[in-house]
């Protein structure tokens, strides 16, 4: 579906943003739409079944046919819509390009009458931190206006992804706040609004969105990298003294790797990191930021850069000052044993006898409700902990099973990692799938890991088909697996 | 040998006492403190031998116990003679002897039978007096022994009320004791639970001999055999019979004699069902109630079948102590302070004191590796984890960013698998720094060997610590 979009809109420029800027005393109005989104919503615990969830955000004309807006639930999109002045016709729209880890989407329109009067909104590229500004958006046929205070530009854990992004934080009356809504100045348009907690509004910074919108013109896209390397402060002095460190204390000490996506040796455990990019990092692992003050290392991952771009970091390694051009990998759901999302594709599942199995995700946990991470079975929800392995990129886990006199005896096992089937490993449903192609003496073999209830299965290899139609006759399930054309890349890392 | 009374009680009431327990727990993450002195009160009744049962936790953790006789308004002090945690039963003595002038000790009785009356005897909270409350037995199964917390042995259900300070009175049926009051599962009405008399009698043969050794286990994991296709591998009819082993526990005696799918058929006189229960008087039960007949150090002769053969296999029982950390121990922790660092083993009793079992920050991993580690990976499996339990401020340690619920990994390049490695790691050490890594992402902190070793002293006497360690 995108690809057909990608055809449908005129090439546009990223100059068309600078064409965007108007003088002070902009109308708003102009600018602000609302975009509403159909979406597919999966249950994971029946994952043939499918749901339709409605989403009503704020969405910014940033260029000529181009709507900005997050890319919170715009994923398995079915439907996208359009208003302008916050009353009357919806037109039609395409998803034009989306990030998830940005969380950030354009959205377009062919109809021309849409884009009448609407004018681009300039992008404050820095965002000012003082002075005025207020949340934008429609609410029953009027813009709304709320005050905000920006409170600061703070770099942190993003909404849809595992990277560190920087975002601003500002105070805000705002009620139900986090979907796109505009904050502005006066002139600019600084930032949207992705989440709230009370009164505090996260917000990705305009000028963080001005970068990441030229990956919107590049084919193919250009990503996102980061830092795979997990690091601690070192306000704790001794651990220079440990590491040999002469002079004043500085920099972080350097202890795991992320994800396993960037494994090298390019930075390793207990070097101290003591520049990046020429800026020198301090012991909490902040450097001084030209615009906006004090920021967390990370930001430098994405702070003019992409995935395949190298950094220059200046670390302390065995007693030694040494200069590493750090490639960055690029950001991956894929890098992570369990990723935190697969995004528009209807949920994997392989069913045999009534046995469901699927792919361990971030998405499958949900399930459990917001609180996953108390209420989830606890074995499935800590390999989110563990790191993916060559041996064992990813998670296969028995889900459910539908009870029939296949699988008899079976009822109660569910939420178990499976290891092996017929003595292969099985990380991913197609390497299941390949597995019950080879019986053991006609009987199914299915292993499951150490630390769950019940270690072995073993289920009749000639009767499973008529099993499987039997059992998806008796649950209504028009088909017996879905598995991904193309599983999720392993880790790898762009050059 | 102790064994229960003969003698009749015609008012069994008169042979169940009160007791009052004045108990202090240790803080498992400050482990050298007490929390507060608490008051509570169970029951217990006469048997014979000039010896009162009752419940452990009744008088567990007891700095004093204080016993009421009936009618009685003397209180008399009581010290434990056996306290036997796993299947929460206790004996405790009175002196002076003349305690006992008048009270019948209560004899022993069979397991009763389902349906059967039952009136359990104790004094339970909202009065002094003693109470009765009649009941029918509900069912018998294995049940969770809350005491221990990870073990599982016989037990019976009741609708007769079984309310805080019942614990540890009798359950009498025609004037015998058929069980004792133990537990009740919060918000599930009309239903308590005993200690049957197998268990009992169990308890008191083990102390026969002046200690008390537990109920050994068989070692093994079972899972069900019912799914046709497997018992079809198997090469066993489809007739209902033998459980399949699903697990063998590392360092037990089956790790040697039993394999993984052999199938158990018979544990001792018993039949064992496709779902893992025998027939056990009358009841179908699990099947680990045949194993809990035995005492340490004895053997049960099991039937299994093997590849397509029957074999008789004699299985030596032992008393499993390595997974005791996994359950309430019951017994003061260990702990060693170093420069402020306060290191204590890893345990459930550690966890829920820290809060740690609530899902605190850092939990995860500290849960996993208690509960999983051995089963998962028992390669990396250590004897007894180390936790930095908490740091005690001073300028030596003021800078460190781990101040507790940290799993150690190596400490000074010692892999850290009991608390003496600890100890041996930072004594020997010469370096300038000492170096404690952590599990966690490989977390390090570092303090100044020499300066942590001159503040270790003033940090004793500042937070008001006898001594730098308990083992």
């Amino acid at each position: 579906m995108k690809d057909m979009v990608l055809r449908l809109v005129l090439p546009v420029a990223l100059g068309a943003l600078a064409l965007g800027a108007r003088a002070a005393g902009v109308r708003w109005e102009d600018s602000i739409v609302t975009v509403e989104v159909t979406q597919k919503d999966y249950d994971f615990l029946q994952p043939w079944t499918k749901r339709m969830a409605h989403h009503l955000k704020t969405g910014v004309v940033v260029a000529p046919s181009r709507v900005l807006t997050t890319a919170e639930h715009l994923n398995d999109l079915t439907l996208v819509r359009i208003q302008k002045g916050g009353h009357g016709q919806w037109w039609d729209g395409a998803l034009q390009w989306i990030d998830y880890h940005a969380n950030l989407a354009l959205v377009t329109a062919t109809a021309t009458n849409l884009w009448r009067g609407l004018k681009p909104a300039r992008l404050a590229d820095p965002v000012p931190l003082k002075g005025g500004s207020r949340f934008l958006r429609w609410h029953e046929g009027n813009l709304e206006k709320r005050k905000a205070e920006i409170a600061r530009f703070t770099v942190k854990h993003a909404h849809l992804s595992f990277l560190d992004l920087p975002f601003l934080e500002a105070d805000s009356e705002l009620n139900e706040g986090g979907r796109a809504e505009a904050l502005v100045s006066d002139t600019q348009l600084l930032g949207l609004a992705c989440a709230q907690d009370r009164t505090t509004c996260t917000v990705i910074p305009a000028s963080f969105i001005r970068f990441v919108l030229q990956a919107a013109d590049t084919k193919p896209p250009r990503r996102l990298g980061f830092f795979d390397f997990v690091w601690q402060r070192t306000e704790n002095t001794a651990i220079h003294a440990y590491l040999g460190l002469p002079g004043e204390p500085r920099g972080v000490v350097v202890t795991d790797y992320a994800t396993g996506a960037g494994k090298s040796d390019l930075v390793r455990p207990h070097d101290l990191i003591l520049e990046v990019e020429g800026f020198k990092i301090d012991t909490a692992g902040n450097y001084t930021d030209p615009h906006y003050g004090q920021l967390l290392l990370e930001n430098l991952a994405t702070r003019g850069k992409w995935a395949g771009d190298t950094v220059r970091l200046r670390v302390w390694r065995q007693g030694a000052m040494r200069q590493v051009d750090y490639l960055l990998p690029a950001a991956e759901y894929g890098a992570e044993l369990v990723p935190q999302a697969v995004y528009d594709r209807e949920p994997e599942f392989l069913m045999v006898g009534g046995l469901v199995f699927e792919p361990l995700t971030e998405a499958y946990l949900r399930s459990w409700g917001g609180d996953w991470r108390r209420k989830a079975p606890f074995r499935l929800g800590y390999y989110e902990r563990e790191k993916p392995t060559p041996e064992r990129p990813a998670r296969v886990v028995l889900s459910l099973v539908l009870p029939d006199p296949f699988n008899l005896g079976y009822e109660d096992s569910h939420f178990m990692a499976l290891d092996k089937v017929n003595g292969q490993p099985v990380s991913r449903l197609s390497e299941l799938a390949a597995a019950l192609r080879h019986p053991k003496d006609g009987y199914h073999l299915l292993e499951f890991g150490g630390g769950e209830s019940l270690r072995r299965m073993v289920i009749d290899a000639a009767e499973a088909e008529t099993a499987t139609r039997r059992v998806m006759q008796q649950y209504r399930l028009d088909k017996d697996r879905f598995l991904a054309p193309e599983q999720p890349p392993g880790p790898t890392r762009e050059r | 040998m102790i064994v229960a009374a003969t003698a009749l009680g015609a008012e069994p009431e008169k042979s169940v006492v009160q007791i009052s327990t004045f108990s202090q727990q240790p803080v498992w993450d400050a482990p050298w403190r007490f929390d507060s002195v608490r008051k509570a009160s169970g029951s217990g009744f006469v048997i014979r031998g000039k010896r009162i049962m009752t419940n452990a936790h009744v008088i567990s953790w007891a700095r004093q116990v204080v016993v009421h006789r009936y009618q009685d308004p003397q209180p008399y002090l009581a010290r434990v003679v056996f306290i036997a945690h796993d299947c929460d039963l206790a004996l405790i003595a009175v002196e002076p002897e003349s305690f006992f002038d008048g009270l019948e000790p209560l004899e022993l009785g069979e397991l009763p039978k389902v349906r059967s009356s039952v009136v359990t005897y104790g004094y339970p909270a909202g009065g002094e007096q003693i109470s009765y409350t009649r009941g029918v037995v509900s069912r018998i199964e294995v049940q969770s022994y809350v005491q221990i917390g990870n073990r599982e042995f016989l037990a019976v259900q009741t609708d007769a009320a079984i309310n805080p300070g019942n614990s540890g009175g009798p359950v009498i049926q025609d004037d015998k004791v058929v069980g004792v009051a133990f537990q009740n599962i919060p918000g599930l009405e009309n239903a308590g639970f005993f200690i049957p008399p197998p268990l009992i009698q169990h308890f008191l043969t083990d102390i026969a001999d002046g200690t008390y050794d537990g109920l050994p286990q068989a070692g093994i994991r079972l899972a069900p055999l019912q799914n046709p296709a497997y018992r079809r591998c198997l090469q066993l009819p489809d007739d209902g019979a033998g459980v399949r082993i699903d697990q063998i526990l590392p360092r037990c005696p089956a790790e040697k004699l039993l394999e993984i799918d052999d199938v158990l058929l018979q544990v001792g006189p018993y039949a064992v069902g496709s779902d893992g229960t025998i027939l056990y008087q009358g009841n179908r039960v699990f099947v680990s109630v045949a194993f809990n007949e035995a005492q340490e150090g004895q053997s049960v002769p099991v039937k299994v079948w093997r590849k397509g053969q029957a074999l008789t296999i004699t299985l030596p029982m032992q008393v499993r102590r390595d997974d005791a950390a996994e359950g309430n121990q019951h017994v003061l922790p260990r702990y060693f302070v170093y420069g402020g660092l306060v290191f204590t083993p890893l345990s459930r009793d550690y966890l829920r004191s820290s809060g740690a079992d609530g899902g605190a920050p850092g939990s995860d991993e500290l849960v996993y590796e208690l509960f999983f580690r051995r089963r998962e990976t028992p390669e990396l499996w250590r004897p007894e984890a180390v936790v930095l339990a908490s740091v005690l401020s001073h300028p030596v340690n003021a800078n460190l960013e781990v101040r507790g619920r940290a799993l150690v990994d190596k400490i000074n390049g010692v892999r850290v698998e009991k608390l003496e490695d600890v100890i041996r790691a930072f004594e020997s050490h010469t370096g300038a720094q000492d170096v404690v890594e952590f599990t966690a992402y490989h977390h390090l902190e570092c303090l100044d060997h020499a300066a942590a070793q001159r503040a270790g002293p003033e940090i004793l006497r500042t937070y008001g610590l006898a001594k730098d360690r308990r083992l």
